[in-house]
């Protein structure tokens, strides 16, 4: 059952602020190390997909020089590999449609010209460790020509995006775009029969300006979508405080269990190979996650640190994430911050952000 | 085919025994080093920061972790299409195969590969020294003197000298006379067991080394001598700078703990003459609501709920509520229970340790713990 994967990075959001400016959403840096597309590649490579589809934004810069290509996923080969599809153009950036028409008509080669049995599509924003080998066993013992991924949530009202009304058979009767208390949330995903796609992109081609999960909303009657519940846990990241919480979930011993430490199912990213961590005799980190090549001689609490940052004595970083090369000075405090890289804060300067509203410093900013 | 300037031939046959429990399973320099490194990336790292891109491994006392660890070179930018990385294990040839017999015979086996690039120039490196080094300079030297070989020495206190391979050299740098482990020190510039040899010359000298009985093909007893005898160029290269031998355990612990307490010695830290490794794909560290770290050197994917205090904790490491570590050095994915007291010890590889488990004298001598299961 040769699947191969489409991923959609050309989509940002404008509730980000300075951290999105020159970046896309794929590529915001997450967990100390990662960049957020690095578990859709990951779930797939752990799949054993060898060929991958990456639509790319027009300020796909940060993404290109992060994925590269696509070695650490195993996508740097001669069969198959790393597709990078520039993606269409409005604007500078496109918000929330994940799956464009207009993007996959663009990658149309990709699907006429494989020999796959399926492709699986999926988003490039959220954070989870899925397994699509049964996914893929149970779409292929459906005869279903899609089977859409959905996670069960307690409240529906805190997502974006569509939610599924499934039936006792478990097939997709009606697609909303809200909904309350318990919903079965679109997860972003989910696969296709390669040939079914050929034939989807030719009877809707002309509606290139919309996303496909709202044509086969519009088309339900004659649609016959299977389901598949992924159980696990779903990082989902629409603004700078779920950034915060999305971050700081790697703190959790069972999330960081179930997404990062699961030997069978690794999330790779692109290596950087720095130093281990420097904890000076001051330093005193509680409930946090540092990563490589960091220096920490002050307090770090409740925080995501990512590589090579510095934590000056008597520093204090508490519900916080510094990305890479920050530099925190001595008798510095932060709280409620996200620091994107090579940040500054000179010594003795205290931010403090709302708890659901956390200050957000700029790429290269000394504060 | 470009010809190539140098290319570096890198010697890690040896078993290492003085390292105990740490060589029962992997050659030397694939043992763990400062956490996340294995000594190996150091010559390796120097190799490539200094513009070398070829390099031959010569591999014999098993090599199986070590084959794995250098894979095609990538993680050291030497996966080049003209160079590159190749592991050198004994072979067979129509008259059978040999193990390599000494260090000079392990080259002498490998004439046919150096052919392949057809150098000018030859550097023969040990896989076993902590040290950074830009061997560009050392080969400027070289060529300027225009040696047959040139030695890299490095001054050691005279009380010491009698340990080492010890050069004597005249004011312009030539070797007069080589002593190895003299009783009665002339000189106090010993060997670093880094050569750099004019091809044409070294192939010769290992042509004829092989037909003697004699000779027991090592580079320090067999082969500076024979050249010496001959009226060869021989020039010292002196380094300053951070430079040890890992060989005991007690000095493959002193230099790891200088990561820490003499930063400056080898800085791993600093981007200049940056020390890489074949990295791994663990997430960054967790340190749990009571962790309590102090002065220590703590590698991705380790999990921390307990106290560390001046040790180096691998990549991977897990340390269990309760439990304090001291002056101890745990290498990569060592599962550490709770309420375990833990003093100047090396912990192995992927060693389980139960909880309530104590280990190590705080008033004696470092300790090697070797076994994969360790309890009360």
């Amino acid at each position: 059952m040769k699947t191969i994967g489409l991923i959609s990075a050309n989509y940002g959001s404008d509730a980000f602020g300075a951290l999105l400016e020159n970046r896309t959403l794929a590529s915001l840096p997450y967990g100390g190390r990662y960049r957020l597309i690095d578990f859709a590649l990951s779930n797939m490579a752990n799949a054993g997909i060898t060929t991958v589809g990456v639509i790319a934004p027009v300020n796909s810069g940060s993404l290109i020089d992060h994925i590269g290509v696509g070695n650490p996923w195993s996508l740097g080969r001669k069969k198959g590999g790393l597709f990078i599809m520039p993606g269409s153009v409005y604007g500078m950036q496109r918000w929330g449609s994940r799956f464009l028409m207009r993007d996959l008509l663009k990658c149309d080669k990709l699907f006429l010209k494989d020999d796959a049995e399926y492709v699986i599509m999926s988003g490039s924003s959220d954070v989870c460790n899925m397994d699509y080998e049964p996914l893929i066993k149970a779409h292929a013992a459906s005869g279903k020509p899609i089977t859409m991924v959905y996670k069960k949530v307690p409240r529906g009202e805190e997502f974006q995006g569509y939610f599924l009304e499934i039936n006792e058979y478990g097939e997709v009767t009606w697609i909303n775009k809200e909904s309350y208390g318990w919903s079965n949330y679109f997860a972003d995903t989910f696969i296709i029969s390669r040939k079914y796609m050929i034939d989807f992109m030719g009877w809707y081609g002309s509606l290139e300006y919309m996303d496909m999960i709202e044509i086969i909303s519009n088309n339900m009657q004659t649609m016959d979508i299977g389901t598949y519940e992924f159980k696990g846990y779903l990082g989902k990241i629409k603004n700078p405080w779920e950034f915060l919480k999305v971050n700081q979930a790697m703190t959790d011993y069972d999330i960081r269990n179930e997404v990062f430490c699961n030997p069978e199912r690794l999330i790779y990213t692109k290596a950087q190979d720095e130093a281990p961590v420097f904890h000076y005799p001051e330093a005193d980190v509680r409930n946090s996650v540092i990563s490589a090549g960091c220096r920490i001689e002050g307090r770090v609490e409740n925080s995501v640190i990512f590589r090579s940052c510095h934590i000056a004595k008597g520093a204090v970083v508490r519900n916080s994430v510094i990305m890479m090369h920050g530099t925190i000075g001595e008798g510095a405090v932060l709280d409620n911050v996200i620091a994107d890289k090579y940040v500054t804060i000179n010594p003795g300067v205290k931010i403090y952000g709302g708890e659901r509203e956390p200050v957000i410093i700029g790429k290269d900013a000394t504060i | 085919m470009k010809k190539k300037k140098c290319i570096a031939m890198l010697l890690a046959g040896g078993q290492g025994s003085r390292l105990y429990d740490l060589t029962t399973s992997i050659a030397k320099p694939a043992v763990s080093f400062g956490g996340k490194y294995r000594i190996i990336d150091f010559g390796l790292s120097n190799c490539v920061n200094s513009g070398i891109d070829t390099v031959g491994i010569l591999v014999q006392y098993k090599p199986l972790v070590l084959n794995r660890y250098v894979g095609t070179g990538e993680s050291w930018d030497m996966a080049v299409p003209d160079g590159g990385v190749h592991i050198l294990p004994p072979y067979a040839g129509t008259t059978g195969g040999q193990w390599y017999e000494g260090t000079a015979d392990a080259i002498y086996h490998n004439i046919d590969f150096i052919d392949m690039y057809d150098p000018e120039n030859v550097l023969i490196l040990s896989g076993d020294h902590i040290y950074k080094m830009n061997y560009n300079i050392m080969l400027d030297e070289h060529l300027n003197n225009e040696s047959d070989l040139t030695v890299s020495v490095i001054e050691v206190p005279w009380e010491e000298a009698s340990r080492f391979g010890i050069m004597t050299a005249d004011e312009n740098g030539n070797i007069v006379k080589f002593s190895e482990k003299p009783a009665e020190p002339d000189s106090n510039l010993a060997s670093m067991g880094i050569y750099i040899f004019k091809w044409e010359t070294l192939r010769k000298a290992l042509l004829e080394d092989h037909e003697n009985k004699e000779s027991s093909h090592d580079f320090g007893k067999d082969l500076i001598p024979k050249l010496l005898g001959e009226g060869k160029k021989l020039t010292v290269y002196r380094f300053s700078g951070y430079w040890r031998d890992v060989g005991t355990v007690q000095s493959y612990y002193d230099s790891q703990m200088d990561l820490m307490d003499n930063v400056e010695n080898i800085n791993v830290f600093s981007g200049d003459m940056k020390v890489f490794s074949n990295s791994n794909v663990y997430p960054p560290q967790y340190l749990g609501r009571e962790a309590n770290i102090r002065n220590s050197l703590i590698c991705n994917g380790c999990t921390v709920y307990g106290t560390v205090k001046h040790s180096i904790l691998g990549s991977g490491a897990v340390v269990g509520y309760g439990t304090v570590i001291e002056d101890s050095i745990v290498l990569p994915n060592v599962i550490i229970g709770r309420n375990c007291r833990i003093n100047k010890a090396i912990i192995n590889e992927g060693a389980v340790v139960d909880d309530n488990t104590v280990i190590g004298d705080p008033e004696g001598k470092v300790e090697v713990f070797g076994k994969t299961h360790l309890s009360i």
